[in-house]
């Protein structure tokens, strides 16, 4: 009797859909909160949300960040405020996927996307660049650095509205 | 001495097909019978609890969180429950009502997990693939409601990060009413399937008496009769407004172990069920000081394999002064030692399977063999240093 049910059971999947996916070809969405590869964001006129303050890496219960700050001036402006980060690197290796440093950022400058696909030949290129970080240029925006008009960017830390 | 000459010793480990995660064990064998067990931990230790010490409060939580793979939401509720208490913080009740609930998405999904590891090393790699099928449906719901299939961050210290909008409320509730029925099957398969019951029915039978002098705890101290769960006998965050029913068996066999936490399963989503029609209205977290009131505190939750423990000591700054934790792992390890005595060597994957073992979560420390006397010291700079030089 186990046996006929045992095949019963054989046959009905056969003729149900399967509930693999062929990976690199298919792929499932991940869900909204979804913590995968960070992106650093900008605002709608191009410039950097991010402003070197390095909080995100003091946050970080990894130590995978890495900042250095520079000066910001109105002939080549990068960010809002008074300095830029001039290097911004995240080490995937170390980067625990927390999303620690999206908490600790006051600009909301760095979120974490839906990007997993994290793979490497050499530790080396584990370490992700400002470049490789950094999101595109809106459209209508303009790419950094930008030559702005003295006295329009003094406020680091734009006004936001709460988080829902 | 001459016996000891005779017996043939089968080394396991660390590195083994049989093992899913590092362990060394030796295994004395009289023809197919095992005569003596004995077992070397330590290969995964990661110096967790030393890394608290240098990060503070928060950071800590996030390193804790990845103790373990499978059951991180009981460790991160074990520890914020501890610093909650030190700190004298009040946690809101629907925050502590979805730590329950998440808690429990998790015993199911760890539960389905056993339930196909051990189909698998019994050979019966059918259920394997049916219960792990199965448990996607759980391991989404728990993407859907935190954003990870694993290490959630639902916990913050002073509540949780998420909240349970109305569509997930409706998506947990068809889950939760999918998986009852699927495990009203399987426990029909591992307690009828005569090929099955020859690989569990009597194996590794633990009176009560013995399972008490191993201080057997968790799903594997209950299927042997020992009425210890920490939700019941220690309520923590939600667990006395939702109390759970103790489930124990009395065989002791690996066949309770399967009906024990089948049962726990169905326990489970009654919990579920019953915290989604009762979710309370209010805040999800309230203030939390920086630096933590000296003193210290034991915070016990009961995770998926057993009772996990958890000793904070604060000494008034934002850094821990000393984190110990001990999982469930341990104190059930012992058993298989004792156990696999008399058994065939073919039944012992079963019987390790059967405490469900966790083993980089309870490497708490290493024992380094240092027989050529090499003793080499490094400072952290030094060792650094090392690290830089060998890939670069």
């Amino acid at each position: 009797m186990n046996l006929i049910r045992g095949f019963a059971t054989t046959i009905k999947h056969v003729f149900e859909e399967p509930v693999t996916i062929q990976f690199p070809e298919e792929e499932r969405p991940v869900r909204e909160r979804f913590k995968g590869r960070h992106a650093l964001k900008r605002y709608d006129n191009g410039l950097e949300k991010c402003i070197g303050c390095s909080l995100c890496a003091a946050a970080c219960p990894a130590d995978a960040i890495w900042v250095e700050a520079a000066e910001n001036s109105d002939e080549a402006r990068y960010s809002p405020g008074e300095r830029y980060a001039r290097t911004y690197e995240i080490n995937m290796i170390r980067c625990i996927f927390c999303g620690y440093c999206e908490d600790a950022c006051p600009t909301e400058a760095i979120v974490l996307e839906h990007e997993y696909r994290l793979s490497f030949n050499d530790r080396v290129d584990a370490v992700y660049t400002k470049d490789m970080l950094i999101d595109p240029v809106p459209p209508g925006g303009q790419d950094t650095p930008q030559v702005t008009e003295p006295g329009k960017f003094t406020r680091s830390i734009p006004e936001m509205k709460d988080p829902d | 001495m001459q016996s000891k000459i005779d017996k043939f010793t089968i080394p396991i480990g660390p590195q083994h097909p049989a093992l899913k995660e590092p362990g060394h064990f030796e295994f004395s064998v009289d023809g197919e019978i095992v005569t003596d067990a004995s077992v070397r931990l330590g290969y995964v230790h990661r110096g967790i609890e030393k890394g608290t010490e240098g990060r503070n409060w928060v950071q800590s939580l996030y390193l804790l969180e990845r103790i373990c793979g499978i059951c991180s939401h009981v460790h991160a509720t074990a520890y914020c429950l501890g610093v909650e208490k030190l700190a004298g913080v009040e946690v809101p009740p629907r925050a502590q009502a979805i730590r329950v609930l998440v808690a429990e998405l998790e015993r199911v999904h760890s539960h389905m997990l056993w339930l196909g590891v051990a189909a698998h090393e019994a050979g019966f790699d059918t259920l394997f693939m049916y219960s792990w099928r199965d448990r996607e449906t759980v391991m989404n719901l728990l993407e859907g409601i935190t954003g990870n299939r694993v290490n959630y961050s639902a916990n913050v210290l002073g509540g949780v990060k998420c909240d349970i909008s109305a569509e997930q409320d409706e998506a947990i509730r068809q889950g939760v009413d999918f998986l009852e029925e699927r495990t009203r099957h399987y426990l029909e398969v591992v307690t009828s399937d005569m090929m099955f019951l020859r690989r569990t029915r009597g194996v590794a039978t633990t009176p009560k008496a013995q399972a008490r002098e191993l201080g057997l705890i968790g799903p594997t101290g209950r299927a042997s009769g020992i009425s210890h769960d920490v939700r019941v006998d220690a309520p923590y965050a939600a667990y006395d407004i939702y109390p759970v029913k103790l489930i124990t068996a009395t065989a002791g066999d690996l066949e309770a172990r399967f009906i024990v936490r089948i049962n726990e399963l169905f326990e489970s989503y009654r919990v579920i069920r019953q915290i989604l029609d009762t979710l309370p209205e209010g805040e999800l977290t309230v203030r939390m000081p920086r630096r933590i009131k000296e003193g210290e505190t034991v915070s016990r939750v009961e995770a998926p394999r057993g009772e996990l423990f958890y000793f904070i000591k604060s000494n008034g700054t934002d850094t821990p002064e000393r984190i110990k934790v001990r999982t469930p792992t341990l104190p059930n390890m012992a058993s298989v030692l004792v156990l696999a005595i008399g058994h065939q060597l073919a039944d012992i994957p079963m019987i390790l399977t059967g405490i469900d073992p966790c083993f980089s979560c309870n490497d708490r420390m290493v024992v380094v063999k240092d027989s050529g006397g090499d003793n080499r010291a490094m400072t952290w700079e030094a060792l650094r240093q090392y690290g830089i030089e060998y890939y670069r």
